[in-house]
């Protein structure tokens, strides 16, 4: 009886959404840029307890052609703590009559485990219906109900570049005596509230926010779409419940909560420890020697399991299994610090290339996807990446520099900011001598210090075997035929690491030329590309990170090669950065030199013209020739 | 590549073979001799010892024959970079039936570390194998070994209980890593007869049957098996490259398929059949042969369509056209129709054999002859020609026959022209399947060569910039490319200003493409472009480089050598012609030779020719690859020829003032 009610119901739903949506009201405004554009979107977050959370989605997405449609593909993660309550749906044609409806029997079920972890408990459910005339409008309704508060869905009306918003709308509601902190972010519009006895509930409306476009050197989409984050001060979690207002209460938690006792090592390990680090000379030197063992003990291995996507595993068993997670890794490293006395943070941040801060003024736990260790050794602050067994000590990479992290500590949480690569860290310094044969091929040495973010680069290919070596040299110093032999790494113990790549070469035939003339590309290894020339520019232009690349090329010349034509020497100077090129002539030696520094910064939209008027003169610039006549006269 | 057709001679040998599982965990001398650094300088791990058992045998549980699998590997870590051989991750299938799901047990591994000359043993523990659900097709035990240091030995061993007879078990001789050995055991009892073919370069280092007696007893009937060791030493590392087809088409590994069994009763049950038996079941199957034959379904839509047209090559265009338009693909493939062609046409979307059994049955409707065609894609691999092997098949075309000429059709992808199929269904031969003959073999050729010609006319103006008009023209597979990447963009205008902004120098001022949708036709791009050459054209010397299209920055083939056929799918042909008119002040004083190379064998041709008479400038280039698949040996002439061709558009024509 129950099931044909609910086909009922489900009939009557549908005979009422199948007038709706049809794709000629979506006002034009809507359409421009856009290849999808939601139509009425409704989320809405029911707090019953701190244990029970409804999530609720009724949405409306039209699909205006072949490139908006992966925004009709509905994905539903799931796991021990979150359960999807119900899935339906139908798809609408042009003109708003139904073609098809969709339950959570037509989902295909799987994990959600990514390539480089172990194992996860999650799951997804993903649908995507199989509809190719557009434009169409997938409408559907689905429930999800999670065990837990601490971590809540935040509100993103705009879900991503090239898809307009008619209407989207946020309700939170929760218990009266439920103390909520809010984070608004792009966003002017004004929260209704209710208040009741029962019930306390938001309501954020957004409507007719037109398409962005995703433009190269763009910002963060942090710093322009609309967000609503939600925390509440009273949560739980995984069994754990807890309160907290800020960075130093959430700080303070996690540390009693997921890392106190968790750091104990076997009497064998400590006294191994204690072994190590007996006669050096102080903390920062037995830290140095505790990181090496760890790169050599350990390996990065992802393992998240219930709590475990929060709660490091214990030291112990990193010692025994030799791998685990951030999490583990950091914590074991915590605990070898802990046996030679040395005090050390854990700490939460937002790793990836782009730089992404901890909010200073609200505090949750969505913010964050990696751990790393702090040294504070009083005053001479350490920073260390336990995940990864090459990279010198004390240097984070490109991967978490320049930006706040939380410190989990004893005390309190602390936001600290993790050291900055400047332009004139980020180093690629080269130097190279080529004696160039009559046939035009050039046989020579190249050596270039690599320091900073080009580290990082660079790094992995001092780690591959020499054979590996060559292919991988061969991509990077990208001339046909180049013939590359003696390589040499070295590494160089500066406050900021880099290391020097050598090697001899050969590039045959790279001179080459008609029957009077032979064409020289002076600069061989380091020409830069193009970038779109854009027609109309949104987005402030953002650098993420600066760099210094200087490049001296001598080239020596056959005596019978008269240089006919050399390219000017130029300079430029702007708010980007600098370019300069010189060409030096002396007897039969041409000197090539070539410096590009690049500044990081935001800039106003309409410098983008003048960026890319830059970008392109590199690019043209490093383009130039020497040409030489054949023959003495 | 080579396949070599092992056959099993049941009874042949009467002795009992003594070839076993190695111990675990009792490292042995010829393990620590093998010099793996010295076999292959690249290795960061190799296997030392790999032994796998797999024999037929009744599961009293169930009542059923099961495929019982043990697999025993020692493999030696040699630094960090190697460490990632220690994630195990072993793939176990599901059915829907719960019944005939794959079963893991005895997971035994661990990690052996020389510590003062005594290996010293860290076990797996057990909590630490985690079981993946992917989907519902199978799933993953997953563990990753304990305590690894460069120099470990880490070793692990397993059994699979599978209700999967059909394809026995393959055994990979070689993967990623090097082998020192790999030794295979296949017990079959007597009444399962299997076909057994070796892929791959590789010889067997040791080969031998025994006789295993009364190894089987099933209602109380001994069955005699036969015991068959197939061992392979020294196994390189397989490391794939660009412009390959499937990595299984060169891996050495040994394929089994299940041809006959006998019942009990004496009954003799053919699975690998003749291509007569076969070709009937395809016939007769209800997903197969049976949606070859929906006529019906197309007789009152095809009707309208054709009814002023009389000639059949023309009929079938438009019932082509109408197919692509009316039934989109979803991606899938396979040779049984899923949804089955009345459905698909229905609701608009189907699998590729919904699809193409579609377009036969439509072509049947209007009275023409079609057949299916049962291919393997590039990325599926080799089919095996000597015996029917149905499951190497994954796709399926029509084949449209008039007169005496026949036309391979797909109508998987709206932009195909008539009669050329997608690359990836150019892979060696397929088998046509016909309602009324006898199905046979035949060859898979790009039809239509990737052809591309440039025609640049223009001039160079007083302000030193070049303006003038570019065509490009576009056939066969190189037309395809371009359609796809002009339909990607919402609309032709979209296209063009992405275009425009790629090219910072040059503007476009004007566009008109013709033939975008008309597929059967060359694709025509017409440009309207404005180029910045010079900063005015008072220059006592102009220099002016004629590879201003489709310039070759990277040579393609830039490996030092090549183990496995460079197959490119279809030929290749670029042309190039360009007009430029200078101001009258200029003369040519340099310019590059013309040139003219091949490749060996009549591989290719790479021609340019420079002129300059009256102020105009032509300049002419030609590029083909007359061959699709290039072997091994004639790499470093490819690339030799790219290098010539890199070389030569680095020189300029230089003009000089003249007046």
């Amino acid at each position: 009886m129950r099931s044909s009610l609910y086909t009922l119901l489900f009939s009557l739903l549908a005979a009422v959404a199948s007038a709706q949506y049809p794709a000629a009201q979506i006002p034009a405004a809507l359409k421009v840029r856009a290849n999808a554009v939601v139509r009425d979107m409704e989320t809405t977050v029911d707090m019953r307890a701190p244990n029970d959370v409804g999530v609720r989605i009724k949405t409306a997405i039209t699909i205006l052609n072949k490139n908006g449609r992966e925004h009709a593909r509905l994905v539903l993660m799931y796991n021990k703590n979150s359960s999807i309550k119900y899935v339906r749906g139908q798809v609408i044609n042009e003109w708003g009559a139904v073609k098809g409806k969709f339950s959570l029997s037509d989902f295909s079920d799987e994990s959600a485990v990514d390539g480089g972890t172990l194992f996860s408990d999650d799951r997804l459910k993903h649908y995507l219906p199989d509809e190719h005339l557009y434009p169409y409008t997938v409408v559907y309704e689905y429930e999800k109900r999670y065990k837990q508060n601490l971590v809540l869905p935040e509100w993103q009306p705009i879900p991503g570049f090239d898809i307009s918003v008619e209407k989207s709308q946020y309700v939170f509601i929760s218990q009266p005596e439920d103390k909520l902190r809010i984070k608004t972010s792009n966003f002017t519009g004004k929260p209704f509230e209710e208040k009741t006895e029962k019930q306390h509930k938001i309501t954020w409306t957004a409507e007719n926010l037109p398409a962005v476009r995703q433009e190269v050197y763009g910002p963060d989409t942090e710093t322009f779409l609309p967000a609503v984050r939600i925390a509440v001060e009273k949560f739980y979690y995984h069994g754990f419940r807890g309160e907290y207002r800020d960075w130093t209460e959430l700080g303070r938690w996690t540390y009693e909560n997921f890392l106190k006792g968790k750091r104990q090592l076997s009497p064998y390990t400590a006294a191994a420890v204690a072994d190590m680090v007996r006669d050096l000379p102080d903390d920062k030197a037995k830290a140095k020697r505790l990181y090496q063992y760890l790169q050599q003990k350990v390996r990065y291995i992802s393992v998240q399991i219930g709590v475990g996507g929060l709660q490091p595993m214990s030291a112990q068993e990193v010692d025994q299994l030799s791998y685990g997670d951030c999490k583990a890794l950091v914590n074991y490293m915590q605990s070898l610090l802990d046996a030679a006395g040395i005090e050390s943070y854990y700490c939460v941040v937002n790793a990836g290339n782009y730089k992404q801060s901890m909010m200073a003024d609200f505090a949750d736990m969505r913010q964050g996807n990696h751990i790393i260790l702090c040294l504070p050794l009083k005053g001479d602050t350490t920073w260390l990446e336990c995940t990864n067994q090459k990279l010198p000590f004390g240097f984070l990479g490109d991967f978490t520099d320049d930006r706040t992290v939380l410190a989990c500590t004893p005390e309190g949480g602390k936001l600290l900011r993790t050291p900055k690569l400047r332009p004139e860290d980020n180093i690629q310094l080269r130097t190279a001598f080529f004696e160039v044969a009559a046939n035009g091929t050039l046989t020579g040495t190249v050596e270039t210090r690599f320091g900073g973010s080009q580290y990082d680069a660079h790094q992995y290919i001092s780690n591959k075997q020499a054979g590996e070596q060559l292919e991988a040299l061969k991509e990077i110093y990208d001339v046909d035929n180049i013939i590359v032999s003696d390589i040499k790494y070295l590494n160089e113990e500066k406050p900021v690491p880099s290391f020097i790549e050598s090697f001899n070469c050969r590039l045959p035939s790279y001179a080459t030329g008609s029957t009077n003339r032979t064409y020289l590309v002076l600069n061989a290894f380091n020409r830069s590309g193009q970038i779109p020339e854009l027609r109309t520019r949104t987005m402030p232009v953002y650098l993420n990170r600066g760099y210094t690349d200087i490049d001296s090329i001598v080239y020596t010349m056959p005596t019978d090669l008269r240089l006919e034509t050399k390219p000017e020497d130029v300079r430029i100077d702007n708010q980007f950065g600098t370019y300069e090129l010189k060409v030096t002539q002396s007897g039969n030696r041409l000197l090539y030199r070539r410096k590009l520094v690049i500044k990081e910064g935001t800039f106003a939209p309409a410098a983008y013209e003048e960026f890319s008027k830059f970008r392109m003169r590199v690019h043209e610039l490093d383009q130039h020739r020497a040409v030489f006549m054949k023959g003495t006269r | 590549m080579r396949k070599l057709l092992l056959s099993l001679f049941l009874g042949l040998g009467t002795f009992v073979s003594k070839a076993q599982d190695f111990e675990f965990g009792r490292m042995e001398a010829v393990d620590a001799e093998f010099d793996i650094r010295k076999f292959d300088p690249l290795a960061n791990a190799a296997v030392l010892n790999e032994f796998g058992l797999s024999r037929i045998d009744l599961d009293d549980a169930k009542g059923q024959t099961m495929l019982l699998f043990s697999y025993h590997a020692r493999i030696k870590i040699l630094n960090q970079e190697g460490f990632s051989n220690g994630d195990i991750s072993i793939p176990l299938y599901k059915s829907s039936s719960y019944d005939n799901n794959e079963e893991i047990s005895e997971i035994v591994a661990a990690t052996f570390n020389a510590e003062d000359r005594v290996w010293v043993r860290t076990p797996l523990d057990p909590k630490k194998i985690y079981y993946e659900d992917v989907n519902r097709s199978y799933k993953l035990v997953k563990f990753s070994m304990p305590n690894l240091k460069p120099g470990s030995v880490i070793e692990y061993s397993y059994k699979i209980k599978s209700p999967r007879l059909f394809n026995f078990r393959t055994w990979q001789f070689q993967s990623e890593i090097p082998k020192r050995t790999s030794t295979y055991i296949a017990r079959i009892p007597a009444i399962y007869n299997y076909n057994v073919a070796l892929r791959g370069p590789y010889k067997l280092s040791k080969q031998d049957a025994a006789l295993d007696r009364e190894c089987l007893r099933i209602n109380g009937v001994a069955i005699d098996c036969s015991k068959i060791t197939y061992r392979m030493d020294s196994i390189p590392a397989f490391r794939s490259e660009e412009f390959m087809t499937a990595a299984s088409n060169f891996m050495s590994a040994i394929y089994f398929e299940l041809s006959d069994q006998q019942t009990l009763q004496g009954a003799k049950i053919n699975y690998t059949k003749s291509w007569k038996d076969v070709d009937y079941e395809l016939k007769t199957d209800k997903n197969i042969g049976t949606q070859m034959k929906r006529a019906d379904v197309f007789k009152d839509v095809v009707a309208p369509l054709l009814k002023d047209i009389s000639d059949p090559l023309a009929k079938a265009k438009v019932i082509y056209a109408y197919i692509k338009k009316n039934i989109k693909w979803n991606n899938y493939r396979g040779i049984s129709s899923d949804a089955g062609v009345k459905k698909a046409f229905e609701t608009h979307s189907g699998n590729v054999a919904d699809i193409n059994y579609a377009l036969i049955s439509a072509l049947t409707a209007a009275g023409l002859e079609a057949e299916a065609v049962m291919l393997s894609t590039r990325a599926n691999g080799a089919i095996n020609k000597l015996f029917p092997v149905i499951s190497d098949f994954d796709y399926v075309v029509a084949r449209l026959n008039i007169g005496d000429k026949s036309y391979l059709l797909d109508a998987t992808d709206p932009l195909l022209p008539f009669g050329l199929l997608p690359l990836r269904c150019i892979n060696d031969q397929g088998r046509v399947i016909s309602l009324k003959k006898a199905s046979e073999w035949i060859d898979l050729k790009a039809t239509q060569r990737e052809a591309t010609r440039y025609v640049l006319n223009g001039e160079i103006n007083e302000k030193g910039k070049l303006v003038g008009t570019m065509n490009i023209y576009t056939n066969g597979y190189a037309a395809l490319d371009r359609r796809k990447q002009i339909n990607s963009y919402n609309s032709p205008d979209e296209y063009v200003e992405k275009y425009d902004e790629k090219m910072p120098k040059t503007k476009i001022l004007k566009y008109a493409f013709s033939n975008l949708d008309t597929v059967d036709m060359a694709l025509s791009e017409i440009y309207q472009i404005e180029m910045d050459m010079y900063d005015g054209t008072d220059h006592n010397q102009l220099y002016f480089n004629p590879f201003l299209v489709d310039r070759i920055q990277k040579n393609p083939f830039n490996l030092s050598e090549r183990n496995y056929p460079v197959d490119l799918g279809a030929q290749r042909d670029v042309r190039i012609v360009a007009n430029i008119r200078f101001p009258d002040k200029y003369a040519v004083v340099d310019k590059p030779a013309d040139l003219s190379i091949g490749l060996p064998d009549k591989g290719g041709r790479f021609l340019t020719q420079t002129t300059f008479e009256n102020s105009v400038l032509t300049f002419s280039q030609m590029l083909t690859l007359d061959k699709s698949i290039y072997t091994p040996n004639e790499y470093l002439s490819l690339k030799e020829f790219y290098s010539r061709i890199i070389q030569l558009q680095k020189t300029d024509i230089v003009l000089k003032k003249t007046l």
